[in-house]
């Protein structure tokens, strides 16, 4: 065997790792959907809705109580990757990259921004109004946003493959909730605030994806990852929970008391499954590209709906099938693309 | 905050349909499953590049 072919061999196993972690990455997420569905109706956070909805409503409820579940779901992903880090013996080079803001940890504040308040809160918005198999698909399209504003920025290659893989996968998910959605615009009551935070997930994580992708140009994913989620903290723990207890919401109250066994250990769940899914995520990057990293990762829509319906025991519909049947149609068709046209992910 | 027998009867609500034995308790099994398994391949990946 030449040099050519171990150049060859070692990059075929660059991608196949690339595809698992962007498939570990879909199946964590979809079981994320558990815990972050049943966390709704657990104290505090069922309590704080009801003080909250008494005085200001029941969507301002809703999205206030939001934002406490949002920072707590960030401060248990951040223990989740800290048990990752710690395994991996990734501790020295988080110092390291920390300490390098300007080339490196500038990207993952960011990209923050984008992830937290604008993705995992529009998540959560989207399963506390419409509910968690809604939330899991409508953020679907983000592959779209995350593989054009990477291939316009630093000319990520995507080739008609990937496309088509991303498009079946796409079409899929807006077949899996396009049902639920019709049946609600039958009835005239569609939960318009839900349906935003879908949107708000797809674009925010599009936008996440592609800074990422940059960021990682010069710095380590796990790392990356963990700073990314450091930022996050900041923005819930020393901003927005703060800010909304000034302003005269029941924040700290409610905070202290989410230490409630049952509630924690939902929330340390969730944790883990977000932490492990958002660092799978990253890892499938630098390996295969934004937009196919995305794309896999998309399979995420399908996997919460089945795991919502063993779990949930929530009957399929023909809906579920056709958009499930797509969405491996676009898998199957990225798996199986030549890798070899990968050895470079960006354009010349 | 002690969860209230509302809070618990909703909570419970989710799983007593579920297709799977146990469904209380198996989310959690399968979840630790999975991310055990991720964390030990992670391992590899690290030792191999």
């Amino acid at each position: 065997m030449d040099l050519q072919d171990l150049r060859k061999l070692e990059h075929k196993r660059r991608v196949r790792y690339g595809y698992m972690w962007a498939l570990f990455c879909a199946v964590l997420w979809g079981l994320w959907y558990l815990p972050g569905t049943v966390v709704w109706v657990l104290n505090p956070f069922d309590e704080m809705y009801g003080e909250i909805a008494a005085g200001s409503g029941d969507s301002m409820a809703l999205i206030i109580t939001a934002v406490l579940i949002t920072a707590f779901n960030a401060l248990t992903v951040i223990l989740a990757l800290m048990v990752w880090n710690g395994v991996l013996g990734k501790f020295g080079e988080m110092k390291r990259t920390l300490k390098q803001f300007k080339p490196c940890s500038k990207w993952f504040f960011l990209a923050s921004i984008f992830g937290g308040p604008v993705a995992i809160l529009g998540s959560f918005i989207a399963m506390g109004f419409v509910g968690g198999a809604f939330a899991a698909v409508a953020a679907l399209m983000y592959p779209v946003v995350g593989s054009i504003l990477a291939s316009q920025w630093y000319g990520e290659k995507i080739s008609k493959r990937a496309a088509t893989g991303i498009f079946f996968i796409i079409i899929g998910g807006f077949v899996i909730f396009g049902g639920g959605l019709l049946s609600e615009l039958g009835t005239g009551n569609v939960p318009w605030i839900g349906y935003m935070g879908g949107l708000m997930a797809a674009v925010g994580w599009g936008i996440e994806g592609a800074i990422a992708g940059k960021g990682l140009d010069v710095a380590e994913p796990d790392v990356g990852l963990t700073l990314r989620f450091l930022g996050e903290n900041i923005i819930w723990w020393i901003i927005a929970v703060p800010l909304l207890a000034i302003a005269g919401f029941p924040m700290v109250k409610y905070a202290l008391l989410a230490f409630e066994p049952l509630t924690m250990m939902v929330l340390i769940f969730a944790g883990i499954t977000f932490g492990f899914c958002y660092v799978t995520w990253y890892k499938s990057f630098p390996l295969i590209g934004v937009g196919r990293g995305q794309g896999i990762g998309n399979l995420y829509g399908l996997f919460a709906v089945v795991f919502i319906i063993l779990f949930f025991g929530d009957i399929p519909s023909w809906t579920l099938l056709l958009g499930g049947a797509f969405c491996l149609a676009g898998s199957f068709t990225m798996f199986s693309e030549d890798t070899s046209g990968l050895e470079s992910l960006r354009g010349e | 905050m002690v969860q209230t027998a509302a809070a618990m009867e909703f909570y419970n609500g989710y799983w007593v349909n579920s297709y799977l034995p146990a469904a209380d308790v198996l989310w959690m099994v399968v979840i630790l499953i999975v991310a055990l398994l991720a964390l030990w391949q992670a391992r590899t990946f690290v030792s191999k590049f």
